[in-house]
């Protein structure tokens, strides 16, 4: 019923083309365009349009020196420059007994001023020009922004590089960064649906990974300016960073901007990213093919839902059917079962959907979540398992898999809307070390998925037998629904600070 | 960075009021690149092209929301915004002939049920807490016909066929003064916006209502009930406003909500969103001119209707400090208040700039005293436009204390600093950093399709003027270290404030809420 009307593709470019689905709607379709306004169909079931198709422009890459990789194109729309750093460091280094270095690290290297200006002169000079400079570092990677006006970018590029290569860390401004932070952990059971997400985390990984374990005010105070500052030494170098420069430019005198400021920054040690391997609940003591269910108390109107369990790596052969699978379970919004099953047609949820996610370095998570009312939790746990259930029993429909299909190619288009999507898509795939026409492969694999690919990577890859569901709410009652579905383990809050 | 989770919900009006440019506006040609055009039914066009990529962002935007409602309706603005995505008389349907009979039965024993219902708690029955059986069936009938005129639908077919041809933000949001209609296409499939939208202005299909209500009473458990600051807000705003509707949530009040009938909310359609209330911009890969002739073709079709009623309240002047407390199993916030004009008055340019002074960045007089030097609070925030601009509105100010530091602490500490507003001129240097952030940030609101054309919609329907954007920032520019003292003394007194703040009861760990929670949200964002 489906099937590629056209493909164009040339080599070595970055060819997104859009389109390509033959409309599954019934016969005596007629094309739309605007020039034709006047004999516009009145049923917008029956319009067809030609595909879209767009050559975005190409970024340039080079490499300098040093091994700082350089992502250039020219967008000269409007007088603004925006360069971005992405960095090869992370909280998977944080030691055990001081978790959250990394993540203050990030703060400080923005507001703790640099070896030619104070703190307070940094802050003065951006704000003063209107100019933006964020950093951050996540778990496996760190980030940095510099958005400027054209006329201002000297300066700004000055400052930008200076807080990368030489952050002064003030030591003030280290004291109030862990004070925030130590803020932030007094006030993180406030939210329902904060503790849902970050204890589900440790479900799936185990407490002490990395993409679950939580800092402490313990881990926290712990920290002392030398670390932050021993840490940036040894994480943050130029052969373990991309830039991605988009704006109003031109690339010659960028470059010899470039050289002027980052040109004699050395080499260093580059660390490889090393993690540990998941720890789920349960994996290993004989729980591992169970449902386990964990409760968190909490004085809410709605149970907070999270279920799910681990999954492939982005690069796994089946994830283009399984990225095809989340769509139609849950990852559409309306178009999806999860929303017209316990959204539209019961009633039951405002916020309901799956997800899966995936990165390269860990087994990623399919995800399923939902707020219900107390007196519907049993109900809607029952449906995210049994929607669960009858993906693993029967095929999706034809009309199911072509909506999919159609949505995914039709918006492809999307991901290369402005210049600088098109340069962070290219840095965040060399960053995983993916190819650089990745999303161009996934294109072309989920237009040829069938639906018994979608029903043999259901079967292989989804255990609704093993879920690791975890709610949040209050214990009158609750309780009792979810131990209809399995053995319930009661986290219990320590209150912190 | 120091994230307020609390301006997430505040923000929209605060953003858009301050995205101000006007020479990097004419330097990027804005003014000469808007194409204005309006339909003999009073429908508003607004059209920018870029052709960056083969892409448009649609902006439609109606003049209506929570500032329409009164007690006993309120939420009704936000419920049609969800209906509207049920359909029409051909979308959502399999035959819309047979679906209406079954959707007036469902009315008419809906109708019955509240009847019933109303009798039963004159008479003190309901104190049984068991419904009569005459009730029973009564509820009975509604499934068996719910079930019936189920069988018709086409569930979320509009956002389907959308979804199928690429859209991205498919989305729509209700404030206290506008509800907006968002959508991005490949290009070439504006036709079937058009087609879609036109369809959607003339022939809304309330189907699902009674379902779509309860959906939307999650949302408010969701966004009020279980969030501390949804629930401080709506505390807040409530206590501020004693006439006026910004009083209301925009969600509604759970018994209002409860109460809404399809009727009633077809009324509410009927006056509001008609096309001289309305004003849709599309910024992208477009010809105007064949645009213009495509919506002249669907929406030029629809009859023109009279303008919805004006809202008649207005605020009194404020007699006095308020001061609310909410309970939630939360650690302390405070926020503070201070009636002032809406858009348009003199006056309102002056707050624009006070606003930026006090919390626009991190060196900003309340970030930098309260969070740098003093380490009172952890975040600090102010939005000159809270909860709307169509009404006078107020100056809030929000906080979160940094322990062992309390609310009452950072109160007396933004009270000081508000004071020097009232006897200390601005510097040149604060005057400037204002202007240069104002230029710079509307420049980069033109980066995106999105934002322009939620820009451009956003200032046609509040202020009749999409120019409004570049206005403003000619009367920003003027303002002077005198206005600012002039306006603090007038604005920044003890009877003219609210008072709100977010305490911990000593029971609130581990119970449930109250039977009758009283909360909202300033801004309800759906579907």
């Amino acid at each position: 019923m489906t099937k590629p009307l056209a493909t164009l593709c040339t080599a070595a470019r970055i060819m997104v083309l859009v389109a390509v689905m033959v409309s599954v709607f019934a016969a005596g379709t007629q094309a739309a365009s605007l020039q034709q306004a006047q004999k516009l169909q009145s049923d917008p079931r029956q319009m067809r349009f030609e595909p879209v198709e767009f050559n975005p422009p190409e970024p340039e890459r080079l490499v300098l020196e040093n091994g700082m990789v350089v992502y250039l194109l020219e967008d000269h729309e409007l007088p603004l420059v925006t360069i971005t750093a992405t960095m090869r460091t992370g909280g998977w280094l944080d030691p055990v007994d001081k978790v959250g270095l990394a993540g203050i690290a990030g703060t400080t290297m923005r507001t703790g001023g640099t070896k030619r200006m104070t703190a307070a002169e940094v802050d003065v000079a951006l704000e003063q020009l209107a100019a933006h400079i964020t950093v951050g570092i996540g778990t496996e990677s760190g980030s940095a922004m510099l958005d400027v006006l054209k006329k201002d970018l000297t300066r700004g590029l000055r400052i930008f590089a200076d807080i990368l290569r030489t952050p002064a860390f003030d030591p003030a401004r280290v004291e109030l960064a862990k004070l925030q932070v130590i803020e932030a952990i007094r006030r993180r059971q406030d939210f329902p649906q904060s503790i849902a997400g970050r204890e589900f985390e440790k479900m799936m990984y185990g407490p002490t990974h990395p993409f679950a374990r939580e800092d402490t005010v313990a881990s926290v105070s712990r920290i002392t300016r030398d670390d932050l500052a021993a840490f940036h030494a040894r994480t943050v170098h130029p052969n373990g960073m991309i830039l991605g420069v988009t704006g109003d430019f031109h690339r010659a005198a960028m470059l010899a901007e470039l050289r002027e400021v980052f040109g004699d920054w050395p080499k260093g040690e580059v660390l490889p990213i090393v993690l540990p391997p998941p720890q789920t609940v349960g994996a290993d003591d004989g729980r591992a093919q169970k449902k386990i269910l964990r409760f968190v108390r909490k004085g809410t109107s709605q149970t907070h839902l999270r279920a799910g369990h681990l999954s492939v790596k982005e690069n796994d052969p089946d994830y283009p059917a399984l990225a095809l699978l989340n769509d139609i379970l849950g990852g559409s919004s309306f178009r999806s079962r999860l929303f017209q099953d316990i959204r539209t047609k019961q009633g039951l949820a405002y916020s309901v959907r799956s997800a899966l996610r995936v990165g390269m370095r860990e087994p990623g998570v399919w995800l399923v979540r939902a707020e219900t009312k107390l007196g519907s939790t049993q109900e809607v746990i029952s449906r995210l398992v049994s929607n669960l259930e009858r993906l693993r029993e029967q095929p999706v429909t034809d009309a199911e898999l072509d909506e999919a299909k159609e949505a995914f190619v039709n918006s492809f288009v999307f991901s290369f809307s402005s210049s600088s999507a098109i340069v962070s898509r290219l840095i965040g795939l060399e960053y995983d070390g993916l190819p650089k026409d990745f999303l161009q492969q996934l294109r072309d694999k989920v237009v040829k998925l069938t639906k018994e690919d979608l029903l043999a990577a259901a079967r292989k890859h989804l255990y609704p037998e093993r879920l690791r569901i975890l709610a949040v709410g209050p214990p009158e009652s609750l309780l009792r629904v979810l131990s209809g579905f399995g053995e319930v383990e009661e986290i219990k809050l320590e209150p912190e600070g | 960075m120091h994230g307020l989770r609390f301006f997430v919900l505040l923000s929209l009006v605060l953003n858009l009021s301050l995205n101000l440019n006007l020479d990097l506006a004419r330097g990027s040609g804005l003014a000469e690149r808007v194409i204005e055009h309006r339909l003999a039914n009073g429908l508003t066009v607004l059209l920018v092209e870029r052709h960056q990529s083969p892409v448009v962002s649609i902006n439609f935007t109606f003049g209506v929301g929570g500032i329409d409602e009164h007690t006993g309706m309120t939420g009704v603005a936000h419920l049609y915004e969800h209906m509207a995505f049920k359909g029409t008389r051909t979308l959502g349907t399999k035959d819309y002939e047979r679906e209406r009979p079954l959707l007036e039965e469902l009315d008419h024993i809906n109708a019955n049920i509240e009847t019933h219902r109303e009798q039963l708690r004159a008479s003190s029955q309901d104190a049984s807490g068991v419904d009569s059986p005459a009730l029973q069936q009564l509820q009975q009938a509604f499934k068996d016909a719910q079930k019936r005129a189920d069988e018709w639908v086409i569930g979320n077919e509009m956002a389907q066929l959308y979804q199928r041809h690429g859209a991205v933000g498919l989305n729509a949001s209700t404030g206290k003064d506008v509800t907006r209609y968002t959508v991005s296409l490949p290009a070439n499939r504006l036709p079937l916006w058009a087609v879609v939208e036109a369809d959607r202005m003339a022939n809304p299909v309330l189907r699902e209502f009674y379902k779509e209500r309860a959906v939307v009473m999650e949302e408010r458990r969701l966004r009020t009930e279980d969030n501390p600051n949804g629930l401080l807000h709506e505390a807040f705003t409530a206590a501020a406003f004693q006439a006026h509707p910004y009083g209301f949530p925009t969600i509604g009040w759970a018994s209002d909500i409860l109460a809404l009938t399809p009727s009633e909310t077809d009324r509410f359609f009927r006056t509001y969103y008609g096309p001289g209330n309305a004003v849709v911009a599309i910024v992208g890969d477009i010809k105007p001119p064949e645009v213009i002739a495509l919506i002249e073709a669907t929406f030029g079709k629809i009859a023109g209707t009279t303008p919805p009623p004006p809202v008649v309240t207005v605020e009194p002047p404020q007699r006095g400090e308020r001061r609310v407390e909410v309970e939630f199993d939360a650690e302390p916030s405070v926020l503070v208040g201070y009636h002032k004009p809406a858009l348009g008055h003199p006056d309102d340019f002056v707050f624009d700039v006070i606003d930026s002074v006090l919390s626009e960045g991190v060196t900003s007089r309340l970030y930098h005293r309260l969070v740098r030097e003093k380490r009172l609070a952890t975040s600090v925030g102010t939005d000159p436009n809270s909860p709307g601009v169509r009404g006078s509105n107020l100056f809030t100010i929000s906080a979160v204390p940094l322990a062992p530091h309390t609310t009452a602490e950072l109160e007396a500490a933004i009270y000081i600093e508000l004071d020097r507003l009232k006897t200390e001129p601005v510097t040149p240097v604060e005057l400037e950093k204002v202007l240069n952030n104002l230029d710079a940030g509307l420049v980069r609101s033109l980066r995106s399709n999105g934002g322009l054309a939620s820009q451009l919609a956003y200032f046609q329907t509040v202020a009749k003027d999409w120019r409004y954007l570049l206005k403003a920032r000619d009367r920003i520019a003027t303002v002077t270290p005198a206005d600012i003292m002039r306006v603090a003394a007038q604005s920044f007194v003890k009877s003219n404030r609210t008072v709100a703040t977010l305490v911990r009861s000593a029971s609130a760990r581990n119970t449930s809420p109250a039977a009758q929670p009283t909360s909202a949200t300033p801004k309800a964002v759906t579907p």
